[in-house]
């Protein structure tokens, strides 16, 4: 394996230009299925992409007093973090790198966005801005320690938290899914509880607080951290294929790369459809949904898995 | 704790319409609001002044952009009581079934904002839909959409021919097949029920305190409705009942919101195949007596009130217009005061605020 090989995997396949292309065009289908289901017609396939062009080119603008610095390099690091998480990840079974334990980086990492939003917002002069960014992190604390709860009982199953060792035992039909259905729905709540979608949309509630902590951002900033939710949502979806729903299995020869594509767009559809179905909560309600439905829901499928 | 000063309008993605509210809200929580409106005032009763009694029906008319019909509807028959005029049976049917066209629609207007205030968007969609449905019957009875210039002093000034009212009853069946969905959702689903009931609450005393009219009155129990209560026009022809729910809060007039428009939509179809024959209007003289006259209509928000002060000549010495939004306005002060940040959508939403109409 040399240099070339590991540039391509890095910045290629599945890299960097995969990824971004993949998010940009799941981005458009979770769109057109929520036009669709909304009786609307939707945006044709290019919109995300022009979208990203068009923010990019346009003028940035900071307001006074808020901190240029930090602003600026808030929404980079959490690209950065949200690409790095993905590095980790098997996408059609070829992850760039893998090492024991990578399960809990890939975790952290994918949570430091969160708080990128929640320091955006805190950072604004404007108002909207510090209240979307506190509700970002109140909401932090409710969907996180569900989620870490959701994805570690697989591992305490399988006695591994290296992604690509949870994803090897799966196959053929042994899914986690099968043995841990509880896990799953609550880290598929907490996938929807880090993407701020419906009916968690709580720090970027439209009507109540304009875009929340990103208020102020326009421009370049506005692309990169619209770049980055695009990409949580693939990058968080792949995580739940491969620990959940078994990666590439079943596939027999050729097909591994339809199935995997196949899983990834079904949750998607799912994301979309919870996206269709419900009102926004209030952040009260949230906590409590948090707190006492999905974390103790959380602890008794990590005991589930401890004893069985 | 520190107060911080939350600022919703003049433009806010809330709002439909400009008006300001400052609030202030320790954490989570409102502790006060001021209100600023006049941002949409256009100096309409002024300019009334300056035009004849034939002018100013189209004037009145561009007052409110919802419901356009109503404020026609009231400034007419104002002027109709001042002439000492009788309106044909048939004009005043072709006007009720506007007016109630016009109650479904405004209603469903609602609903929409106020589902997407709580983050509902497909209830939105949905709502606006269906809406389109009953802008399409108005604007083939009268050939607008939003400003429908039906009315003209003397009665209707559209007839519908019985080809247009085979036309409206297939779309009105069509609308009526959409409705179960709407009682469906607002009366069984969860997550509206959880960010709507128990939110905004006004009390029965609090509306008589501030004068508060239309469904938001009904919902807190209050049996006010003008069209029985001083029936006017084909009303008292109708069998109407005053649909009222106890709570008071946001959830609940959406209930009665809801079974307004069943029972409009009933009245409509009633009205529409029991059309009475004749013309739809009298020709009227362009001067009014002097004199004075209060009409009261039930707009789509509650109350509407005209007052019409006439000279003698062929202009208005004085028209005062007393819209149902103004109490809900000054009420809103009250409420938000407690509510938390995230609710104060709803709430606001939920008060069914016509700014052109407060502010004219």
């Amino acid at each position: 394996m040399g240099i070339l090989t590991a540039l391509f995997q890095l910045f290629m396949f599945p890299g960097v230009l995969f990824l971004v292309v993949a998010a940009l065009l799941a981005s458009w289908l979770d769109r057109k299925m929520v036009a669709l289901w909304q009786a609307r017609v939707g945006p044709p396939w290019y919109q995300p992409f022009a979208d990203l062009i068009k923010l990019l080119a346009k003028e940035d603008v900071m307001p006074a007093g808020g901190s240029t610095a930090l602003g600026a390099a808030l929404p980079i690091f959490s690209l950065a973090c949200t690409l790095a998480a993905s590095l980790y990840i098997p996408v059609f079974g070829q992850a760039v790198g893998s090492f024991p334990g990578d399960l809990v980086v890939v975790l952290f990492l994918l949570s430091l966005p969160s708080l990128g939003q929640f320091l955006a917002g805190w950072l604004n002069p404007s108002v909207y801005g510090v209240i979307g960014g506190n509700r970002s992190l109140l909401q932090y604390f409710a969907y996180e320690v569900p989620l870490l709860m959701g994805m570690i009982a697989p591992g305490v199953l399988s006695k591994s938290l290296t992604i690509d060792i949870l994803t090897t035992v799966q196959h053929p039909w042994r899914w986690h899914l099968f043995m841990l259905p509880v896990g799953f729905a609550i880290s598929l709540l907490g996938l929807i509880g880090k993407l701020k979608r419906v009916p968690f949309d709580i720090p970027n509630a439209k009507s109540e607080i304009g875009a929340g902590p990103l208020t102020d951002y326009s421009g370049r900033k506005l692309a990169l951290w619209q770049l980055t939710v695009a990409l949580q949502t693939l990058v968080g979806l792949h995580l739940l294929v491969d620990i959940y729903l078994g990666g590439l299995s079943p596939a027999r020869a050729g097909w591994g790369v339809p199935v995997f594509a196949l899983k990834t767009l079904m949750l998607l559809a799912v994301l979309s459809l919870v996206q269709v179905l419900f009102a926004r909560l209030r952040i009260d309600q949230l906590s409590t949904i948090g707190w006492r439905l999905l974390v103790p829901l959380g602890l008794a499928q990590l005991l589930f898995s401890i004893w069985i | 704790m520190r107060k911080t000063t939350i600022p919703i309008g003049p433009q806010h993605p809330l709002l439909k319409e400009p008006l300001s509210f400052t609030l202030e809200a320790v954490g989570e929580t409102i502790v006060s609001a001021s209100l600023r409106i006049g941002y949409v005032h256009r100096g309409i009763e002024r300019l009334s002044q300056e035009r004849n009694y034939a002018q100013n029906v189209h004037l009145f008319e561009r007052v409110c952009g919802i419901c356009s019909h109503a404020h026609t509807t009231c400034f007419c028959q104002a002027v109709e009581t001042l002439l000492g005029v009788e309106i044909p049976a048939r004009g005043a049917h072709i006007r009720l079934i506007m007016c109630e066209l016009e109650r479904i629609h405004s209603h469903l207007l609602w609903l929409g904002v106020l589902a997407e205030s709580i983050g509902f968007t497909t209830v939105f969609m949905y709502a606006w839909r269906d809406r389109e449905i009953i802008l399409d019957v108005m604007e083939a009875l009268s050939g607008g959409r939003v400003s429908h210039a039906a009315n003209v002093i003397g009665g209707a000034r559209v007839d519908i021919s019985a080809e247009q009212a085979h036309d409206v009853e297939q779309k009105l069946a069509d609308f009526a097949t959409r409705l179960p969905m709407f009682e469906e959702l607002l009366t069984r689903d969860r997550s509206f029920r959880a960010r709507t009931q128990g939110l905004g609450v006004m009390t029965e005393a609090m509306v008589h305190e501030m004068g508060i009219v239309g469904p938001a009155a009904r919902a807190s129990g209050c049996t006010l409705d003008m069209r029985l209560q001083a029936p006017y026009g084909a009303y008292p022809s109708y069998d109407l009942t005053v649909i009222t729910e106890s709570a008071g809060d946001v959830w609940s007039r959406s209930q009665v919101r809801l079974l307004e428009m069943q029972q409009s939509l009933a009245l409509c179809r009633q009205a529409m195949r029991n059309l009475p024959e004749g013309p739809p209007s009298v020709r009227v003289p362009r001067r009014v007596p002097a004199g004075e006259v209060v009409a009261r209509i039930e707009a789509p928000r509650g109350e509407l009130v005209y007052y019409v002060q006439s000279d003698g000549s062929e202009t208005p010495a004085r028209v005062k217009v007393r819209t149902p939004t103004l109490p809900t306005l000054m009420a809103l002060v009250q409420l938000l005061p407690g509510v938390e940040t995230a609710d104060v959508a709803a709430v606001i939403a939920g008060a069914d605020l016509c700014i052109a109409c407060a502010d004219r």
